[in-house]
């Protein structure tokens, strides 16, 4: 055995060496394992509350339980908007998850265009991390079933059963009730720094139009919450129901509308353009308010396609504007009961003729009527809509006290009804004019000239179907300033009445000259709408006023009446009316936007149509109108006469 | 009957002298980390013995029996094998260059008929065999500093080169510290020491913005502000953070920690079941495993200080370092102290790799010590 080699001082001095280096290398172990210890310490003695809160936010997942939306109702609790079941699918990005493939393997389970699925993972990789994206709504029950079964294998995907809002009544309420659409980024930024985290929610809905968003927040509720515990990947692993918040549902919000003549009067207005308001005049309580052409609300909900938006937003009739509350027209004829009343008010004698030979020579050129009505009294012109008497009675009273009265009939307002979106229109007066011609000087004065078209509803008046129901129901009702009323309820609360206002400043008498020239126009036979406002609801009869707004010159022009001038360049056509005539309980204005010449023949059959409803829907009415014939006694009656024969009895009688 | 160099001749020879001289302490050292891990596989698997904690034991088991085998073998075998062993595993080295197996954007395994083998785990021994041999065949004054290091340096280059084109950083740094460590304790004069550690502080900025892929590069920012993504690459070393943070002092109890049970945590059963212990036995049973790790590396370097031959005090102190840097490395990951790279805690992390590499390197250790006072020929290349 060779000699150990310890004895040679080589050896011996790398020995040496390497036993202070070993002793550094283990001191710095030390060190470092010290170091090592120090930061466990750091980490679980000192931080340790702060981690174990974060352990716990991993931990525990508040899943949110988005509450259903408040209903909305007619004035009979029928249901205009409402919820539904609804099949979705959903994915939520989480990390290392597989986008594409997933994709891909849920286009295997349920129908998925290939732009869709393009879209879709765009949309996915996009998406914060862990916030669902929809992929699919409206699954049926087999799609439903079939990826529930396969999510454990898929994960972030998940399908789940939510509410989808309904209309069951399509268009008819869609300018009213207005919508619900997804959210989007500008009702995230107005929802502040801290948004309720329901609108995140990928199946929520915000109300965008009318009722769904005058009243998001009563209709909305508050969201739920469960309680879960859940593993990295979002899955849920124990269910904790002691920690569930349950939510708590959106208030109902009933309107003042009924169903039935709301879906009549769109019904009536077939594919003419134009608003239909009708009030009950004796509470201002809104029966109905359409504007024509509607679109359906469903789709809205369901987020439009492009040119599904474009053909709606490009049609020349314009379904998507409310012509109820935004569409401004002149008033037409159906101003001429608001210039006599102010006529009245000015001291004017509603005996007293003005003769009418076609037309009247003023101020250097002739103010031409639409017929020659001879010799006229206040009741004849409104009868026959004399545009010649309004023009003089104009000029006589000065277009400050037409003013009045206007505004005295609802003119010139902006009414509280619950929902936004109203615009109030114009009635001039010097004032008026004084601040509207500002940067004009030379044209703040008020020109006589000016005072004849605005005696008959022209020039800048400009009013809403509304406003033409307002004033309708105001003269009706005969005593109060009644306001409309659109939101019946709230949550159970009664909104306030329109009754609730001041008196009308005419006296009675006054109303009543102007309400039996209106009763005249429907009810006289050489009324201008006599043929088109018979009810035939025997003694309840209706009483109206035509209205034709020109929207171009005629002074020029050959004929106004021509049918093959171009939809847009026709004349608005009005008609307001109210029923029963001795007991008047309902109003309506009807606007038919680009309806020809005459307010009788495109406003008055939709306006008698919609009454007709209302009438026969009213029990006291249909009482009045249902009385039994007073028949001879039964004895009477000749053996073996078929009761058929009483009923063809009525052509003989005199018409 | 302790052997001693006062025995008979050939007494020290005899096999059952060898098994007597094994540091049976420091098998219970290793046996409790290895327990210890498997404690925390069964417990990561939901209280299951399947996928984890049996392999786990089944193989940390045979390992044993390996390391015991190996420490029977003369130190005399494991000089002659340095050389080749370090050829073999250079050359696997290259050959996974060329045809390995690609994982996660890597090129780190060789299949060999059966067996997957990662060539960078047989370096890792063939290394500090190498280097233990050239260093045995040195004058300690040529080692201070010398035209000869080139050769270390090569030894250790190559290596660290082809491990770090894999790429597969984390190996190639505990490699390249390992040779590095190995070249201080063999007397590398403290001056170039200091020189080299103030070149690499001015290379590390260039060489991380400059020649490290686009993953590394985000892992070391990330690193530096770990909250910045805490959804993305900030993820491991928050939820690890948070993991341990909620251990607390005594742990949130066997079974019961909700980061990995519920994968908060990423790679529970590897690189970070440390975190995994960390919460569910929270700060005591941190510092006992710790303390364990301390033992076995303070151990080893006692074993090897106490080496008669250059050799054996070489290669069991390279083995310790490598150990060391492991438990160091992946220690500072886990408790967010470093950038995450792959470093398993070893006997503790799931992976029969490593755990391969770890026991054959203790059956180095234990080689030395039962062999401390053989005589290694210190002649060039000489066969015993």
């Amino acid at each position: 055995m060779a000699e150990p080699s310890i004895f040679f001082s080589e050896v011996n001095e790398r020995q040496g060496v390497f036993h202070r280096r070993a002793f550094l290398m283990g001191g710095l172990a030390g060190i470092g394992l010290t170091a090592l210890a120090g930061r466990l310490a750091y980490l679980q003695l000192v931080q340790a509350q702060r981690y174990q809160k974060l352990a716990a936010g991993n931990q525990f997942n508040f899943q949110l339980v988005p509450p259903p939306r408040g209903l909305i109702l007619d004035r009979n609790g029928v249901s205009l908007a409402s919820n539904r079941p609804n099949f979705r699918l959903l994915v939520a990005r989480d990390r290392g998850m597989d986008i594409d493939k997933t994709v891909d393997e849920l286009a295997q389970l349920v129908p998925l265009g290939p732009d869709h699925i393009e879209r879709l993972k765009k949309d996915i990789k996009r998406a914060p991390l862990k916030q669902p994206v929809s992929v699919m709504e409206d699954m049926t029950w087999e799609e439903f079933s079939r990826v529930n079964i396969r999510a454990p294998e898929l994960p972030g995907v998940t399908a789940d059963m939510g509410e989808v809002r309904v209309y069951p009544f399509g268009g008819a309420f869609a300018h009213v009730i207005g919508y619900v659409a997804k959210v989007s980024d500008r009702d995230l930024a107005a929802a502040g720094p801290n948004p309720d985290p329901v609108l995140l929610n990928p199946g929520f809905r915000i109300g965008r139009q009318g009722v769904e968003r005058a009243f998001d927040s009563p209709l909305r509720g508050r969201a739920g919450a469960t309680k879960a515990e859940v593993d990295a990947a979002g899955r849920v692993v124990k269910m904790d129901p002691g920690g569930d918040i349950p939510a708590t549902a959106g208030k109902e919000v009933r309107l003042t509308l009924d169903a039935d003549i709301q879906n009549r009067a769109l019904e009536v207005m077939g594919n003419e353009s134009g608003a239909i308001v009708m009030m009950d005049c004796r509470t201002g309580d809104v029966l109905c308010m359409v504007s024509a052409p509607s679109f359906d609300a469903n789709r809205f909900v369901r987020g439009l396609t492009t040119p599904e938006y474009k053909a709606l937003a490009e049609y020349e009739r314009r379904p998507l504007l409310d012509k109820a509350l935004t569409g401004l027209f002149p008033a037409g004829s159906t101003f001429k009961p608001t210039v006599a009343l102010a006529a009245l008010s000015a001291g004017v004698d509603p005996a007293a003729h003005v003769v009418c030979n076609g037309g009247w020579y003023f101020g250097g050129r002739t103010f031409r009527c639409w017929g020659r009505h001879g010799a006229q009294d206040m009741h004849n012109a409104i009868k026959n809509s004399c545009d010649v008497y309004f023009y003089q009675t104009a000029v006589r009273i000065g277009p400050d006290k037409i003013a009045a009265a206007a505004e005295a009939m609802g003119f010139n307002h902006e009414f509280d009804i619950g929902i936004s979106g109203q615009k109030k229109g114009t009635i001039p007066s010097t004032a008026w004019k004084k601040a509207y011609f500002k940067s004009n000087p030379a044209n703040q004065k008020w020109f006589p000239g000016e005072s004849l078209s605005y005696g008959i509803g022209q020039g800048y008046v400009q009013v809403n179907a509304l406003q033409l129901a307002v004033m309708t129901a105001r003269l009706a009702n005969g005593r109060k300033a009644l306001n409309p009323r659109l939101i019946k309820s709230v949550g159970g609360v009664d909104q306030p009445r329109g009754d609730a206002a001041p008196d009308l400043p005419f006296p009675h008498e006054h109303l009543e000259i102007v309400r039996a020239g209106m009763a005249a126009v429907a009810n006289d036979a050489s009324g201008t709408a006599y043929r088109q406002s018979q009810l035939g609801l025997g003694e309840v009869k209706m009483a109206g006023k035509t209205g034709t707004a020109q929207v171009r010159s005629y002074d020029n022009a050959a004929s106004r009446n021509s049918a093959s001038v171009q939809w847009k360049l026709k004349d608005h056509n009005l008609f307001v009316a109210f029923a029963p005539v001795d007991d008047p309980r309902y109003a309506v204005s009807v606007i038919i936007e680009h309806g020809g010449l005459g307010g009788g023949t495109a406003g008055a059959p939709r306006a008698r149509e919609v009454m007709r409803v209302a009438l026969l829907k009213d029990p006291e009415v249909r009482a009045r109108i249902e009385q039994p014939l007073p028949l001879p006694e039964i004895g009477d009656i000749a053996e073996g006469v078929a009761p058929n024969d009483a009923v063809a009895a009525p052509s003989g009688l005199p018409t | 009957m302790t052997a001693s160099a006062l025995t008979r001749p050939g007494e020290r020879d005899r096999p059952i002298s060898k098994f007597l001289e094994i540091d049976w302490t420091f098998c219970l050292a290793l046996c409790l980390i290895a327990g210890a891990g498997g404690l925390m596989l069964f417990s990561v698997a939901g209280g299951s013995w399947t996928p984890w904690a049996a392999p786990h034991v089944l193989r940390f088991s045979a390992c044993f029996v390996l390391t015991i085998v190996l420490a029977m073998i003369s130190l005399r075998v494991w000089f002659v094998a340095a050389y080749p062993v370090y050829a073999i595993g250079l050359a696997l080295l290259v050959a996974v260059e060329v045809v390995g197996d690609i994982s996660l954007g890597a090129q780190r395994w060789l299949q060999l008929g059966p067996v997957r083998l990662q060539p960078s785990e047989i370096m890792k021994i063939g290394l500090v065999l190498a280097l233990a041999r050239f260093y045995h065949g040195l004058p300690p004054h040529k080692a201070q500093f010398s035209w000869r290091l080139l050769i270390p340096l090569g030894l250790i280059g190559l290596p660290v080169l082809l491990v770090a084109h894999q790429p597969d950083l984390g190996t190639a740094v505990l490699i390249a510290s390992t040779g590095a460590a190995m070249m201080v304790l063999a007397g590398l004069s403290l001056r170039v020491v200091g020189a080299a550690i103030v070149a690499a502080l001015v290379a590390i900025p260039p060489f991380v913005l400059f020649v490290l892929h686009d993953y590394q590069r985000k892992r070391i920012l990330t690193f530096l502000d770990p909250e910045s993504d805490p959804s993305g690459s900030g993820y491991h070393i928050l939820q690890s953070k948070i993991a341990l943070g909620s251990g607390g002092l005594m742990g949130r109890g066997f079974g019961l920690g909700s980061q990995s049970q519920l994968n908060f945590l990423p790679e529970k059963q590897t690189d970070f079941i440390f975190a995994t212990l960390a919460e569910e036995f929270g700060f005591v049973g941190c510092i006992s495993v710790l303390f364990l790790y301390a033992a076995v590396i303070f151990m080893a370097l006692r074993i090897a200080s106490i080496s008669h031959s250059h050799f054996g005090r070489l290669a069991a102190a390279g083995v310790t370092a490598t150990f060391t840097l492991y438990v160091m490395i992946n220690g500072a990951m886990v408790m967010g102290l470093a950038p995450v790279v792959g470093v398993p805690m070893p006997l503790l992390s799931y992976g029969g790799t490593v755990m391969l590499t770890v026991m054959i390197g203790f059956g180095l250790v234990m080689a030395v010590r039962v062999h401390r006072y053989d005589e290694v020929t210190s002649g060039r290349g000489a066969l015993l």
